[in-house]
């Protein structure tokens, strides 16, 4: 834990000092702002119970109890949030922008924020110190503030490394494409940083497909609509899309590169890539399955959960296997019967 | 010379449209079940077919059952206990030692009865037992959007597969067997052609064997 907030302290001293491209603190042109100096006027104030003494008294005054307590750090961030979230958890906080009249959520869902990576992190260790104040300074979200700008080394917790997601991402259709409706696209269109937990080995699988599916169907929710015709040729289209994940068919099948999500033409379409014994696609969905997940569940569930769910695949190699033993030696024994009713009747017509 | 008709016209009609839909259920479902190589139909054809022929195979169940109950070939199905297990263990001894003998047959067709033991016990478990449930199991992964989410603590879909796929190869078990076993007759083909023309022969006796009483049997 010291050593996580070690690196975070690090890691957020570095935004605000070594790095002023990225980071937020820089001059309040350098990122691209989002109009909030217009929006602010408009703000929503929905509800606004929760505010009362200044700011800066509250950060002081109110510390979340920390099992402990030894760790100042610790505590110091979780009363900086805490400061922070007595607005920012309010689920109707927000405002309509000026420019394109969408409703921009400032809520920040607590639950999700502490069970996500960054769930130690003051808030101030990504976001300027002067959103202390409020009203907040007219500065930015640090919007272009992306992940890899303070993730750059390999982490052995993650299945990818931080450069080739990048360089996926970058060559996915969502940064290629030169649709306006892509504009903008970063890691932040589907990752929120309040709330990103990767997914972990042994979660059940079905829980994993439906996080990372929600991620995609947040923008593409027309897919799942009633009346969509999208994805017709998929039998039991919604059997799939509960058990197998966007990525699995939109994403290269030769090599492992979730990322770098391909436009329609070129995503994975057949059939065999899953329903086969060698289902190159599932592999990947499957890396979740933690070993002792499987030796655990013991031997008749592991056939149940190792290969049962596919059609086309052997749902048992042992059963399949013995199968064919016994039709095959059925076969042998009817030859052989055969070749004997053959010879004896062979015999006794020479007789 | 003694001629039997034992097949009415319904009976054959529907025993080779059953065989036909059979042997396409095996090609489709081998497809599924292995799919990938190339010489098996593309997954999804094989889904197609396989889903179209399991719906016709059921229909043709459903008619073969009403019609047996409802006509004289239910006489055929009807179990005699009383020599139940004597005619057991003739028939089976007749397969394994008998045949080779050249011994007669231990069973004698009649209009009343043209099942040997064996084949009416093994008629009456596949049409009977598999059957339902393989056509039942069929039904149940079409509908499997519909099953509980767990049957007997397992996965649904896992205890519908395993249940299908199992009887399947006791089906395509029984069909090797049963092939076999119809060049038992009379002559290599006579239960064949019997099963085509409806007339089960005794005149099909291959003149070198008139000796013996006719050994004979039917499928
Ligand atoms: C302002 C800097 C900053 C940004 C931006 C940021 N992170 Fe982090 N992240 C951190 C810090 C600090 C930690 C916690 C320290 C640690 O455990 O390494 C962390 C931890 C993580 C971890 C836990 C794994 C680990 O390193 O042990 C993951 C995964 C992660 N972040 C993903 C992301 C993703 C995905 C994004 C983009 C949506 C993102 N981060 C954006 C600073 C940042
Ligand atoms: C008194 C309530 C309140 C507190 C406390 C508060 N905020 Fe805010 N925050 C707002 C409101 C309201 C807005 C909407 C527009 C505005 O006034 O800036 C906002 C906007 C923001 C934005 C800009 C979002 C955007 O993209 O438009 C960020 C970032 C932010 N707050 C971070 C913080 C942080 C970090 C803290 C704690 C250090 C904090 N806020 C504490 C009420 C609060
Ligand atoms: C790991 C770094 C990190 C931490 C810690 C963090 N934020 Fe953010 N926050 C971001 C980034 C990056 C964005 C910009 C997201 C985007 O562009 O959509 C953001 C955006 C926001 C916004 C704008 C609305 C939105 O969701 O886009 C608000 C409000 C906000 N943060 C509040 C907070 C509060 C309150 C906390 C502390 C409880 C906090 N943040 C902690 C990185 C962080
Ligand atoms: C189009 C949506 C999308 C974008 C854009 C995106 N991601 Fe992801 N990301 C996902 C999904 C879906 C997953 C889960 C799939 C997986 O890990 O196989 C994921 C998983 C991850 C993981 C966890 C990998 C692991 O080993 O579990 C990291 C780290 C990550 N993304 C970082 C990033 C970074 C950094 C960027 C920006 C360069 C980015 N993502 C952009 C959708 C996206
Ligand atoms: C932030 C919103 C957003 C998220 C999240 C998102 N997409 Fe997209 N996606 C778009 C937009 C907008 C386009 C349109 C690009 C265009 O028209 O060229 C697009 C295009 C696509 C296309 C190409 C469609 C075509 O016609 O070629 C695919 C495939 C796709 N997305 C898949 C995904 C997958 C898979 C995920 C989840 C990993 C995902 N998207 C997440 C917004 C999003
Ligand atoms: C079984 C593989 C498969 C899965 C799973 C899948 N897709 Fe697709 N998707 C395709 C293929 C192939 C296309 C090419 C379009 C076509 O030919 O109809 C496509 C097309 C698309 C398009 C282009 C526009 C359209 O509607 O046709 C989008 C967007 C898209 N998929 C998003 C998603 C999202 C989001 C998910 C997850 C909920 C998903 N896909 C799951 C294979 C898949
Ligand atoms: C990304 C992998 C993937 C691809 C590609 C894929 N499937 Fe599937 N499919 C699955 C999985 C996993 C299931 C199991 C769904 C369940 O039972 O929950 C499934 C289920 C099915 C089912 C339903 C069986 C049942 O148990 O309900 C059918 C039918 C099917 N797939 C046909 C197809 C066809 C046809 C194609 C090609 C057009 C295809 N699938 C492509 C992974 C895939």
């Amino acid at each position: 834990m010291i050593t996580s907030r070690d690196r975070a302290t690090r890691q957020g001293a570095q935004l605000h000092t070594d790095n002023p491209l990225q980071a937020p603190t820089g001059s309040p042109g350098s990122t691209k702002a989002r109009a909030l100096h217009l929006g602010r006027s408009l703000a929503l104030w929905l509800c606004f119970f929760a505010l009362g003494a200044s700011v800066d008294q509250s950060v002081a005054a109110i510390a979340e109890p920390v099992g402990g307590a030894v760790d100042k750090e610790l505590a110091e961030a979780a009363a900086d949030r805490h400061a922070c979230l007595r607005c920012h958890a309010m689920s109707t906080l927000g405002y309509r922008d000026p420019d394109d009249g969408e409703i921009v959520d400032l809520s920040i869902d607590r639950e999700g924020l502490a069970h996500s990576v960054h769930g130690e992190l003051a808030c101030i260790d990504c976001h300027r110190r002067s959103y202390r104040r409020y009203p907040h300074p007219d500065r930015p979200a640090p919007g272009d503030l992306d992940c890899i700008g303070c993730h750059e080394d390999e982490n052995q917790n993650l299945s990818r490394g931080w450069v080739d997601i990048d360089a996926e991402f970058k060559r996915s259709v969502h940064a290629v494409s030169d649709s306006p409706r892509v504009e903008g696209f970063s890691c932040h269109s589907c990752h929120d940083p309040h709330r990103f937990r990767p997914a972990a080995v042994g979660e059940p699988i079905v829980q994993i497909v439906r996080n990372h599916n929600e991620v995609c169907l947040s923008c593409h929710e027309k897919l799942i609509a009633p009346s969509s015709t999208s994805h017709g040729w998929l039998p039991n289209r919604d059997a799939h899309w509960t058990s197998v994940r966007c990525v699995d068919c939109h994403t290269p099948v030769a090599v492992f590169a979730n990322h770098e999500v391909l436009p329609a033409e070129k995503s994975e379409k057949n059939c065999v890539s899953c329903h086969s014994a060698d289902p190159q696609l599932l592999a990947r969905l499957y890396q979740f399955r933690s070993e002792e997940d499987i030796a655990r569940r013991g031997l008749l569930a592991k056939a149940v959960f190792n290969e049962a769910y596919v059609v086309g695949m052997s749902k048992s190699p042992a059963l399949d296997r013995l199968s064919l033993a016994i039709i095959g030696l059925m076969v042998l024994l009817l030859a052989a019967h055969g070749v004997g009713r053959y010879l004896v009747r062979r015999a006794n017509r020479r007789a | 010379m003694k001629s039997l008709y034992l097949y009415p016209v319904w009976l054959r009609l529907w025993h080779w449209i059953n065989a036909l839909l059979f042997l396409t259920l095996i090609a489709s479902g081998v497809s599924m079940h292995y799919a990938g190589a190339d010489w098996l139909m593309p997954f999804a054809t094989a889904r197609v077919v396989h889903n179209t022929a399991g719906i016709l195979l059921t229909m043709a169940w459903i008619i073969f059952v009403v019609a047996n109950a409802r006509s004289e070939n239910a006489r055929h199905y009807r179990v005699r206990f009383r020599t139940l297990i004597g005619d057991l263990i003739a028939q089976t001894r007749y397969y394994m030692i008998g045949i080779f003998r050249l011994e007669p047959h231990p069973f004698h067709v009649t209009e009343a009865m043209k099942f040997n033991t064996l084949q009416q016990l093994s008629y009456l478990g596949v049409m009977y037992g598999l059957m339902p449930i393989l056509i039942l199991s069929g039904w149940a992964f079409l509908y499997s959007v519909y099953l509980p989410e767990t049957l007997f603590g397992l996965g649904s879909v896992w205890v519908v597969a395993m249940t299908h796929v199992v009887v399947s190869y006791l089906l395509a078990l029984f069909l090797l067997v049963h092939m076999y076993i119809i060049t038992t007759g009379d002559t290599v083909f006579s239960n064949l052609r019997a099963m085509i023309t409806g007339w089960h022969r005794e005149t099909d006796l291959p003149r070198t064997e008139t000796t013996a009483p006719a050994p004979r049997e039917t499928p």
